[in-house]
């Protein structure tokens, strides 16, 4: 092996090196000052230590918290959402927070709302009376009856529908 | 004979060694660079120093570093200071000797 040809490789295995020990200086550098590493500092690992508190506390069990916990972006939620929008049933502007209850008693899970609900979409339900199921309803969640009006079936029948379980003919 | 016509020597002669081996060292680089083969080389040892933990070790070097000196008064030059000497001196022998012997067979191969 000639002794020149080993000092170039050699001199090319340094170049090589410096380049990556570079690249290695830069991406540390990188970090230092924006601050990515978390232990670079005192002050600051504490203040770390005290957000990831609160962050572990929201993934193990923060759903039962609920209030104060800190979410990826740092942001806070109140345990109540309460954004107002319409309901898309009734159309009245409903508390987000308030939707779930509010939906029951609006769509019927109870006596009083299914009467109500039933005569309102008794008529929707007439218009699709030849062909389609019934889209307006959401399935009823009561023990009789669980499955949506069937095709062909005319109006009246269903202020009958909650009480019994419905046959086909 | 008029002074004209005599070209004066040129000025440069006893630079001419160095030059040449500088340039020597550029056509190298040249030729690497252009059949690709620097920057599989590179690759190649960028892959070999991290899974033997040199890389690691040398961003703990940057690490205590920084720490000691405070996160935002910290250089490139300086981190770059801090793991020259240190990096040099730990790449594994095997690491090396794979890549000599890669940059010997180019060499060979090229001519050079």
């Amino acid at each position: 092996m000639s002794s020149p040809r080993s000092q170039q490789a050699s001199d090319c295995f340094d170049d090589l090196l410096d380049c990556i020990i570079a690249d290695v200086a830069s991406e540390c550098h990188r970090i230092a000052r924006l601050g990515l590493d978390r232990n670079l500092e005192e002050e600051e690992e504490e203040l770390r230590r005290s957000v990831q508190a609160r962050v572990a506390d929201q993934s193990s069990g923060g759903e039962a918290n609920g209030k104060n916990v800190v979410d990826i972006f740092g942001q806070t939620h109140p345990a109540i959402a309460s954004e107002i929008f319409e309901c898309m049933n009734c159309g009245r502007p409903i508390v987000a927070g308030r939707f779930a209850p509010h939906l029951e008693k609006c769509m019927g899970k109870g006596r009083k709302a299914r009467a109500k609900a039933t005569r309102s979409s008794t008529i929707a339900r007439n218009r699709h009376s030849r062909g389609s199921p019934v889209s307006v309803y959401a399935p009823y969640s009561s023990a009789t009856s669980t499955h949506r009006v069937p095709n062909g079936t005319v109006g009246g029948v269903g202020e009958e529908y909650a009480d019994h379980a419905f046959e086909e003919p | 004979m008029r002074a004209s016509i005599n070209r004066p020597p040129t000025p440069d002669a006893e630079e001419d060694p160095p030059q040449k081996e500088l340039s020597l060292r550029e056509i190298i680089n040249i030729k690497l660079i252009e059949s690709g083969e620097k920057e599989k080389l590179m690759e190649l040892l960028r892959e070999r120093l991290i899974e033997c933990g040199w890389r690691d070790e040398m961003k703990a070097l940057c690490r205590a570093y920084a720490r000691k000196k405070g996160r935002k008064n910290v250089t490139v030059d300086d981190l770059v200071q801090v793991i020259t000497p240190e990096g040099r001196a730990s790449v594994p022998d095997s690491v090396k000797a794979e890549l000599l012997q890669r940059i010997r067979s180019f060499l060979v191969s090229s001519s050079l």
